[in-house]
């Protein structure tokens, strides 16, 4: 019976290949022309001239990269606490027995997420406007006049200003990953715990955390990945302003490719940011293997 | 079978979409014209017939005689055309002139500003520019030098409206060997004009900012905003400030040498105080709205229509959406509103009543067409229409504009007094000095509008944003 159903070798390659052919088109292509065009002066006409390595090294030495690498980090750090850290937690609130309508907890925790990255930007644009937004005003009732300003003008704050959106937005989203983790533990586990009493702190520190730390890590890496890549709301918001505090390197990549119509240039920045995406992801994965080994031994 | 054959079917359909998803993008004419023409709806209002060109009539009339495609990019979007002048007087002409030559199909892409710029960049770069398009003055020498772009000079000198150019207006798209590649359009005026409320700032703007600094302090005890600016989009404090102000502390000579690469540079004296003077009065007084560097010029000229400010420092585009939105609502500004050149600086040597003014964009043609001569000549028909005396006077009688052909007698008598007054201002009572951005290009302008930004937060001295510029300059240009 189950053979019947099964299908031909062929078919399910077919099927397949659909989805291949187009993530080849869209991943694998782009990537390796980009890798070809970093090795030319591409400017503003079709005329390419090989130049070896030379934009290499301008990038090894371009402040504006680095920076934007900075900010890059910045946000993942942001991100990981703030996306992961609140999701777990509201995750343990909504499991709690005290909680009601859990499914309508879920479906709103959820909805951010499914807002475009563009619209994001521009409802935190208008929470932070100086004249009309929510945080101003909010200030202004609350009697603290002194601390009223322009927000997306503040260079120390604006990184973590434009991190917000993202951690309001992707929270959801690591909620229902850690919530479906959290679900197929077996409850008894729990019940067992309650008896010997255990808290909710201890609970979740002890038990949660060591059953789930596999879907966490997967987390971990689809945080990282997300914020080197970050590019939308921070385009909408501040364009990487003022001058370049809230500059990341999707951003700038895209500035010098288009604004500055030098693609050569900007073909070795989006290799630079593969590059330094792959060597942060690697690099997280290689530090939680350390810090789970040693727990484990 | 019946499941292979649903499976099939399936799978033919996904190809089909994905297909068909891939085909939108594309700019080849896989659809046909009569689809995407007027999806932008071509002005269907005036040409209720022609709007869709009808492929198989053989040319009539003017007598061209290409009867194939032609391709015509573009930023003059229906959107853009409600009250603003050139984009209407473009529309009209490519309207009137498809009528004129339904031999030929035209096939419109239309977009806004924004994605223009850079989808025409990224189109130079994969050398498949369209026939015809509007070329940005600062892309010329480069485009010129790949040989992208075709050498207009004979035509222009060929052109049936020759003898009425505004000569000075080609100096955007002429390269160091006097070779011309665009013919402007798109009337463009100021760059840079003080819109006040007469009923507070008096009849006439304060000549210098020591004037304007002194009433600000009362207008601003009194509520309301002394100046409105927005700098979110980084360009405006170079294009719609700095390059006027830049002419008052260097000539225009100055500005000249360093597009000729005749010496000057960034980091000389006059400039950086310039750029210093522009420092003091963003961040020492209280002139300007505080969230000038946040808001965009869209967001800051709603502070002068609502009243909270009692001033807008912007460009025609600005003039024309201001206008615009207050006439339609009735309100009392729109009487009560003046137009003033930027104030003169205390240190200050040059020209003191000076307005950037010129046209950013010019018609161009891709130099491809020299291999069809026929579907050249049909090309510089186009080019000559969008930018010729059918042009400057519809612009003129419509919206007292002025266009590349001198029009000498334009009847002001149905035009009220914000039109009078802005014609004059644009182009009667101050003479006109360089808009740096329609010059060198734009990896330059980007280095120093970031820059320029972070000046004006106070977190960047004028003297390295000097610096920086000129390392861009010296490496990009």
């Amino acid at each position: 019976m189950l053979q019947a159903i099964k299908p031909k070798k062929r078919v399910v390659f077919a099927y397949l290949a659909i989805p291949t052919i187009l993530f080849i088109f869209a991943v694998f292509v782009p990537l390796i022309t980009a890798l070809v065009n970093s090795f030319y002066e591409w400017k503003s006409g079709p005329n390419k001239t090989f130049n070896g390595l030379t934009n290499y090294i301008t990038l090894m030495h371009d402040s504006t990269f680095w920076l934007s690498f900075r900010h890059n980090l910045f946000l993942v750090a942001v991100c990981i606490i703030g996306q992961i850290g609140i999701a777990f937690i509201l995750v343990l609130m909504i499991n709690s027995r005290l909680v009601k309508l859990k499914g309508i907890h879920r479906t709103f925790g959820f909805f951010p997420s499914t807002i475009a990255a563009v619209s994001i930007g521009f409802i935190w644009k208008m929470v932070y406007d100086y004249n009309r937004g929510i945080l101003n005003w909010f200030l202004g009732v609350i009697g603290r006049e002194d601390l009223q300003q322009v927000w997306l003008s503040n260079e120390k704050l604006v990184m973590l200003l434009v991190a917000i959106p993202l951690v309001w937005q992707w929270i959801g989203y690591y909620m229902v990953i850690i919530l479906s983790a959290i679900s197929s533990i077996d409850t008894e586990i729990f019940e067992v715990a309650e008896l010997d009493g255990a808290n909710a702190v201890q609970r979740a520190i002890y038990i949660v955390l060591p059953l789930i730390k596999n879907t966490l890590l997967v987390c971990v890496t689809l945080c990282i990945a997300g914020n080197m890549k970050a590019f939308d709301n921070i385009y909408v918001m501040t364009s990487g302003g003022p001058g370049k505090a809230s500059m990341v390197m999707a951003m700038y990549g895209y500035n010098v490719s288009f604004a500055e119509n030098n693609l050569g240039y900007g073909s070795t920045i989006s290799v630079g940011i593969f590059v330094m995406s792959l060597l942060v992801i690697g690099g997280s994965q290689w530090i939680i293997g350390l810090l789970t080994k040693d727990k484990e031994a | 079978m019946k499941k292979k054959a649903l499976g099939i079917l399936l799978t033919a359909a996904m190809m089909a979409t994905m297909v068909a998803g891939c085909g939108g993008g594309s700019d080849t004419p896989a659809t046909t014209p009569a689809d995407t023409t007027p999806a932008e709806s071509t002005p269907a209002e005036s040409t209720p017939a022609e709007s869709t060109p009808a492929e198989t009539t053989p040319a009539d009339g003017e007598g061209l005689a290409y009867t194939g495609t032609l391709t015509l990019m573009h930023y003059s979007t229906s959107e853009e055309s409600q009250g603003n002048g050139s984009s209407d007087g473009i529309r009209t002409m490519i309207a009137e002139w498809k009528e004129a030559n339904s031999g030929v199909t035209l096939e419109e892409n239309v977009m806004s500003n924004d994605d223009y710029k850079t989808q025409i960049a990224t189109l130079a770069a994969a050398d498949d520019l369209p026939d015809v398009f509007m070329l940005q003055g600062m892309n010329t020498a480069a485009w010129a030098d790949q040989g992208l772009i075709m050498d207009l000079t004979d035509v222009i000198a060929n052109s049936p409206d020759s003898a009425n150019y505004d000569t000075n207006l080609f100096g955007p798209f002429t390269t160091a060997d006097g070779k011309i590649y665009a013919l402007p359009t798109v009337s463009g005026g100021t760059c840079t004009v003080v819109m006040y409320d007469k009923r507070v700032w008096g009849d006439e703007f304060p000549s210098t900012w020591a004037d304007v600094e002194a009433k600000a302090a009362d207008i601003a005890a009194a509520g309301q905003t002394p100046i409105a600016f927005g700098n979110g989009g980084q360009w405006n404090a170079n294009s719609d400030f700095l390059s006027c102000l830049g002419d008052r502390y260097t000539g225009e000579d100055w500005f000249w040498s360093l597009v000729n690469k005749e010496g000057a540079a960034f980091t000389d004296a006059e400039f950086v105080a310039a750029l210093a003077e522009m420092q003091r009065l963003f961040v020492d007084t209280d002139l300007f709205n505080a969230d000038f560097n946040s808001v965009t010029n869209e967001d800051a000229r709603e502070y002068y229509i609502s009243g909270d400010a009692a001033a807008f420092i912007g460009g025609n585009w600005d003039v024309s959406y201001v206008g615009a939105t207050l006439k339609e609502a009735g309100d009392e500004l729109y009487e009560n509103t003046g137009f003033a050149v930027l104030p003169q600086s205390a240190d200050a040597t040059h020209q003191r009543n000076s307005q950037n003014g010129g046209f950013g964009y010019g018609v161009a043609l891709n130099a491809k067409l020299a291999d069809d001569p026929d579907k050249l000549a049909a090309a510089i028909d186009l080019a000559y229409k969008l930018s010729g005396a059918d042009f400057a006077n519809y612009v003129a009688s419509n919206y007292a504009l002025g266009g590349l052909v001198k029009v000498s007698d334009v009847d002001f008598s149905a035009f009220d007094a914000w039109d009078v007054d802005f014609y004059n201002f644009s182009y009667v009572d101050n003479p006109t000095c360089p808009i740096y951005d329609s010059f060198i290009n734009s990896a330059v302008w980007n280095v120093l509008n970031a820059d320029m930004q972070a000046m004006l937060n106070g977190s960047m001295t004028p003297e390295d944003v000097a610096a920086n510029a000129q390392a861009a300059y010296e490496s990009n240009y």
